[in-house]
C-alpha cells in the first residue's frame, strides 16, 4: 500500500518535470554558458542612466560564460599551446568605440573576435578581424590584428564561471580575465 | 526485503523534499537588489556574478555564426538583437508584472539592443543601418515597438525624448507558457520577422529587406 503510494508520487514527480521541460521546446532554451557583457567604463549603462557620465564608452566585450562544473582549466579544459575561443558558443567579441593601442599597436575602432593561446606561464591574446562567427572554428591567422603576450597571475579569489571585465589602469584599462584561480590582464592604452 | 526497499524510497523522497525546501528558502532570502526581484543563482563569483536573467543574442540569418562556421553563410549578417532573458518564476507577466500602457525594456538589465548591418524597412519606414535600443509598450491587444537612439543604456530608465521610430503590432496568445522571454528572427516574405514571446503572449515585427540582402 505504502509502496504503491510512493510509486504514484514518483510518477507525478516525473510527469511534472517532463511537462516543465517540454512546455517551451519550440523556442530556444537558455544557454548553459550564459552570455554576458562588460563595458569600460565599468557598468557604463548604469552610469549613463544615472547621468554620471556624458562621454561615450571606450570598450565592450560580449562573451559566453562556461562553468567549471568540477573540471580543471589548466592543462584540462584548456590545452597548452592550443587556440582557445575565450568563451563559449558565439565567438567572443570585443568592440572599441575609439582608437586604442595594445602592445604598442594602434587598434582602429570597431568589432573584433578575441582568442587566446594558453600556456603555463603566459597567454597570447589575439584580436582577429573575422566577427560574427562561432567559437574558434573559423580562425584564420591572416585576419589577426594583434598578438599580445601576457603573464599568468594567480587570482586571490576563485571564479566558477569565466569572468571578463575591464579595470581602470594608469594608461587606460586592463581587460581582466579570471577563471578558476587564474587571472590574465591585458593592458589597453587610450590616453 | 520489502521493508528495506520502502525505507530506501522514503529516504529518497525526503531528500527530494528537503532539496525543494532548500531551494524555496534561497528564493526568499537572496534577492538581487539592483534589478529584477527574482532568485539569485550565483553568489560565488566575486568579479562578475552570473546574471539571473542571462543575456542572449539572436542573428538574422538565423544562427548566422553557425552557418558561417559551416560555410553556409558568408559576409555580414543582416541584423542581430542582444537582450537579457527574464524568467516568469511563477509570476503573472502581462497586465501584472508589466503594466499595460507603460514602457517595458523588452528584456532585463542592459537595454535591449538591435543592430542592423544593412538598411531595412519596417512598416514602410526606412531604418538606417546602425545600432538602436528597442523597447515596447504593451497593451492587451497590441504592442508599440520603439526604436530609440539612447544606446549603451540600462534598460530601466528609458529616455523617450530619444525615440526615433514607433510601430504598432498585434499580439497573439500562445498555446503554452514561455518561461524565458525570447527574441528570435524567422524568415518571412521579403525579409524576416522579429518574434518576441513571453508567458502566453507573442508578437511579430515584420522587417523587410530592400535589396538582395536576405
Amino acid at each position: 500500500m505504502k509502496r504503491s503510494g510512493l510509486i504514484c508520487f514518483f510518477f507525478i514527480l516525473f510527469f511534472s518535470v517532463s511537462r516543465a521541460q517540454t512546455s517551451e521546446d519550440h523556442v530556444p532554451a537558455v544557454d548553459q554558458s550564459p552570455m554576458d557583457m562588460s563595458y569600460y567604463p565599468d557598468n557604463y549603462p548604469i552610469l549613463k542612466v544615472q547621468d554620471k557620465t556624458t562621454i561615450a564608452p571606450v570598450a565592450r566585450i560580449i562573451y559566453s560564460r562556461p562553468h567549471l562544473n568540477g573540471r580543471v582549466i589548466v592543462g584540462g579544459l584548456l590545452q597548452y599551446g592550443k587556440l582557445w575561443r575565450m568563451g563559449a558558443n558565439e565567438a567572443t567579441e570585443i568592440e572599441f568605440f575609439r582608437e586604442v593601442s595594445i602592445s604598442g599597436k594602434k587598434i582602429p575602432k570597431g568589432r573584433y573576435t578575441l582568442y587566446a593561446i594558453v600556456n603555463p606561464d603566459k597567454w597570447t591574446i589575439i584580436l582577429n578581424k573575422e566577427t560574427d562567427s562561432w567559437g574558434a572554428f573559423l580562425y584564420d591567422e591572416k585576419k589577426d590584428i594583434v598578438h599580445a603576450d601576457v603573464p599568468v597571475q594567480q587570482s586571490s579569489e576563485y571564479a566558477e564561471a569565466l569572468s571578463i571585465t575591464f579595470e581602470k589602469s594608469t594608461t587606460g584599462c586592463n581587460l581582466a580575465l579570471v577563471w578558476d584561480k587564474i587571472k590574465i590582464s591585458l593592458p589597453i592604452a587610450f590616453k | 526485503m520489502f521493508k528495506d526497499r520502502s525505507a530506501f524510497l522514503l529516504v529518497i523522497v525526503f531528500t527530494i523534499l528537503i532539496a525543494c525546501r532548500q531551494k524555496e528558502n534561497n528564493a526568499t532570502q537572496s534577492v538581487i537588489k539592483k534589478d529584477t526581484p527574482v532568485v539569485k543563482m550565483d553568489d560565488v563569483n566575486p568579479f562578475a556574478p552570473i546574471d539571473i536573467s542571462p543575456m542572449d543574442m539572436s542573428y538574422y540569418p538565423v544562427n548566422f555564426p553557425v552557418l558561417k562556421m559551416t560555410g553556409e553563410a558568408t559576409g555580414s549578417p543582416v541584423m542581430r538583437v542582444i537582450y537579457s532573458r527574464p524568467h516568469r518564476q511563477g509570476r503573472a507577466i502581462f497586465g501584472k508584472l508589466l503594466k499595460f500602457g507603460e514602457p517595458w525594456r523588452l528584456g532585463a538589465n542592459e537595454a535591449t539592443e538591435i543592430d542592423f548591418f544593412k538598411d531595412v524597412t519596417i512598416q514602410n519606414t526606412k531604418i538606417h543601418a546602425g545600432r538602436y535600443i528597442i523597447y515596447c509598450i504593451p497593451f492587451p491587444d497590441k504592442w508599440t515597438i520603439v526604436l530609440n537612439s539612447n544606446i549603451f543604456a540600462w534598460g530601466l530608465k528609458i529616455d523617450s525624448a530619444k525615440d526615433i521610430h514607433r510601430f504598432e503590432i498585434p499580439v497573439t496568445k500562445t498555446t503554452s507558457n514561455i518561461e524565458y522571454f525570447t527574441m528570435i528572427f524567422e524568415k518571412a516574405n521579403a525579409g524576416a520577422e522579429l518574434i518576441m514571446t513571453w508567458d502566453d503572449v507573442m508578437a511579430r515585427l515584420p522587417i523587410k529587406f530592400t535589396e538582395n540582402n536576405n
